[in-house]
């Protein structure tokens, strides 16, 4: 008993999931396994595989186990590229907020590649689309963020969506987005939590 | 004569603290409140002019916007003291012998195998650490194998933790009857540790984000993971952290720098409480 | 007569939110934490020494790393000590949201922005401060 050393790896449990092929079949089909521990490699493995991002956006739909997801997840980020930004777009409007956040932290991850589909998110019908947008916009490394931002207190309708913009402005809002701020003010005269936060936007805003 | 002597030094405002106090909270965890004004102010004015951003604006923009996020990186290595040396944070190994080996061997039988693992052991301080505290407070030593594997992603400093010299500095946490018990002053800031301990550790080279590097490693049962994680960016930490997960069995533990929280890394763990500190489990059903 | 104060914690990935609920709430006497997603919610409740457990829970559904559902359902295993009322509290005022939320073991929720007065009704019904519940009946629109 006692400190020991172990070089032979001696007493470890097999791992037969090294034994299974990892070429790019082999890894897709292993994505349905029954084992969880299985699904999770393989979703880790297909990192390698450019190709693989529309099978591991839409395994993403249907894998009921969170620690597979979060590989899931990992990978495409690690992937990036359209396809994956196509299926993190359809991932927002998904009922379940672990979905919805996971498609939001690998976008924040894309910059150039989620630009451009900005205008088009904070145009969408559906009011929480247009939040989870306004809150990728708050983990976005893109210069255009403030912009996109004072654009959604000008026209945006839905109280929440706006509520979402101030609070990322609070963090990147500059002296011209005063104007901005004035406008929502009247616009939301009667909501206290806009009053709120847009005075709030202001104290950090420096106005030297 | 130059414009900049007429220049008046930077000064952070309480708006600019508190917008940077925010970010960086959201970012890592760590709430800077106006005690800590000093602190950070300092530092804020050292990293804005040694990015020549020249004001704060400007550099928080860069900080917030540049794509490649590398200022983050340096702002949290400023914002926190990383030091190392003996019995660094050692709620987490009264933790490790007083709850958390107990609830692993409850499931295992005696003469089991356990495995700890350091990474990064960086020069040593930490797996020697906890070896003088597995022989010295915990009575399951005499029941139980135990292997001790501290990794590093520097050759250096596993070669250094090997040659197991340290610095007055290092050692000045250490009961007097364990620094007489386990090293020998061998110069006058200098203390040899006992060839025996080095011995007992496995030291290996392995990079978190490298999955060639970790899959070596299996049947984990507790993970010290110090200290680390928060310096990596969003992607490595999230691939870190699920590497990690992966080597440990179910039920197994980790334990994290005390700035540290699992709320900004993974969801995959789930939060315990001991008396004495409070760590990360995977799920025994995992 | 000096009772301890009840303490609430707001959880909430937005700061502003969490300043202007813990206002609301810090404005009607009550002690107030925060936390940012469910994983440092349940930190926050494993922190608290015995003798002093939160009195109420105001949760966000939607959150990063753990949301609201899964912090709720986290909690609701906990041992006795930790369990009090959860108000929830979040942008989606769809049935299936609302169900769900009970469903996970939430007992009461508002949609977003809550107006003042309402939280502070809702939150005084819930821990059970006739005070400050019958204050907030007479002035709000709840």
């Amino acid at each position: 008993m006692g400190l020991k050393k172990n070089a032979e790896g001696a007493g470890l449990h097999e791992v037969a999931v090294r034994e299974y092929p990892r070429d790019l079949p082999g890894l897709l089909a292993q994505l349905a396994d029954d084992d969880v521990a299985v699904r999770r490699w393989a979703a880790r493995d297909l990192g390698e595989h450019p190709s693989a991002a529309p099978a591991v956006c839409a395994r993403l739909v249907e894998e009921p186990d969170a620690s597979v997801r979060a590989v899931l997840f990992s990978t495409a980020a690690r992937l990036g590229g359209t396809a994956v930004v196509q299926g993190m777009i359809g991932l927002l409007r998904s009922e379940e907020p672990a979905l919805r956040n996971g498609a939001i932290e690998v976008m924040a991850g894309l910059p150039t590649l989620v630009a451009p589909c900005i205008d088009a998110l904070l145009q969408d019908a559906d009011d929480d689309v247009r939040i989870f947008t306004v809150n990728l916009l708050g983990d976005l490394r893109h210069p255009q963020v403030p912009q996109w931002l004072k654009q959604v207190l000008w026209t945006e309708p839905q109280v929440n969506v706006v509520g979402a913009a101030l609070e990322v402005l609070a963090e990147v809002g500059g002296a011209d987005t005063l104007p901005a701020l004035q406008a929502v003010r009247a616009r939301f005269a009667d909501d206290p939590y806009i009053g709120f936060s847009a005075d709030l936007v202001a104290e950090r805003i420096e106005t030297a | 004569m130059k414009a900049n002597l007429l220049a008046s030094p930077l000064v952070i405002s309480d708006a600019d603290f508190q917008k940077f106090a925010e970010y960086f909270h959201r970012k890592t965890g760590i709430h800077f409140d106006d005690s800590k004004r000093y602190f950070v102010d300092k530092r804020l004015v050292e990293r804005i002019e040694a990015s020549g951003a020249g004001s704060f604006r400007a550099w928080f923009a860069g900080l917030r916007f540049d794509a490649a996020g590398t200022e983050l990186q340096r702002v949290v290595n400023t914002m926190t003291v990383n030091e190392t040396y003996f019995f660094r944070e050692a709620y987490q190994f009264d933790c490790l012998v007083n709850n958390l080996l107990d609830e692993v061997v409850a499931c295992k039988p005696p003469g089991s195998r356990l495995r700890i693992w350091s990474i990064p052991s960086s020069t040593g301080e930490e797996p020697y650490s906890i070896a003088i505290y597995l022989l010295e407070r915990w009575p399951g030593i005499d029941r139980y194998d135990v292997e001790i594997l501290s990794s590093d992603i520097d050759t250096q400093v596993l070669q250094a933790a090997q040659r197991g010299v340290y610095s007055q500095r290092s050692v000045a946490q250490l009961p007097q009857a364990y620094l007489r018990k386990y090293f020998t002053q061998t110069g006058a800031d200098e203390f040899r540790i006992s060839p025996d301990l080095v011995s007992a550790v496995d030291f290996s080279r392995v990079n978190l984000s490298e999955a060639a590097d970790t899959r070596r490693f299996r049947d984990i049962d507790v993970i010290f993971c110090r200290n680390l994680l928060i310096y990596f960016d969003d992607v490595s930490r999230r691939v870190a952290a699920e590497a990690l997960y992966d080597t440990l069995n179910p039920g197994g533990f980790i334990c994290l720098g005390h700035s540290e929280s699992m709320s900004r890394m993974s969801s995959l763990f789930t939060v315990r409480r001991f008396r004495d500190a409070m760590v990360y489990q995977k799920p025994l059903d995992a | 007569m000096n009772e301890p104060k009840h303490r609430i914690l707001v959880v909430d990935d937005a700061a502003t939110v969490r300043l202007y609920h813990r206002k609301i709430l810090g404005d009607a006497g009550w002690h107030t934490a925060e936390a940012t997603n469910g994983i440092e919610a349940l930190e926050q409740v494993h922190a608290q020494p015995d003798a002093q457990p939160f009195d109420l829970y105001v949760v966000d559904i939607n959150m990063p790393r753990m949301d609201g559902y899964a912090f709720v359902r986290a909690l609701r295993r906990l041992d006795g000590r930790h369990q009090a009322p959860v108000l929830m509290v979040s942008t989606e005022a769809r049935s299936p949201d609302v169900g769900q939320a009970f469903e996970a073991g939430a007992n009461a929720y508002l949609v977003k922005p809550a107006r003042p007065e309402a939280m502070r009704l809702t939150a005084a019904l819930l821990l059970g401060d006739r005070a400050v519940a019958l204050q907030a009946a007479q002035r709000g629109q709840a």
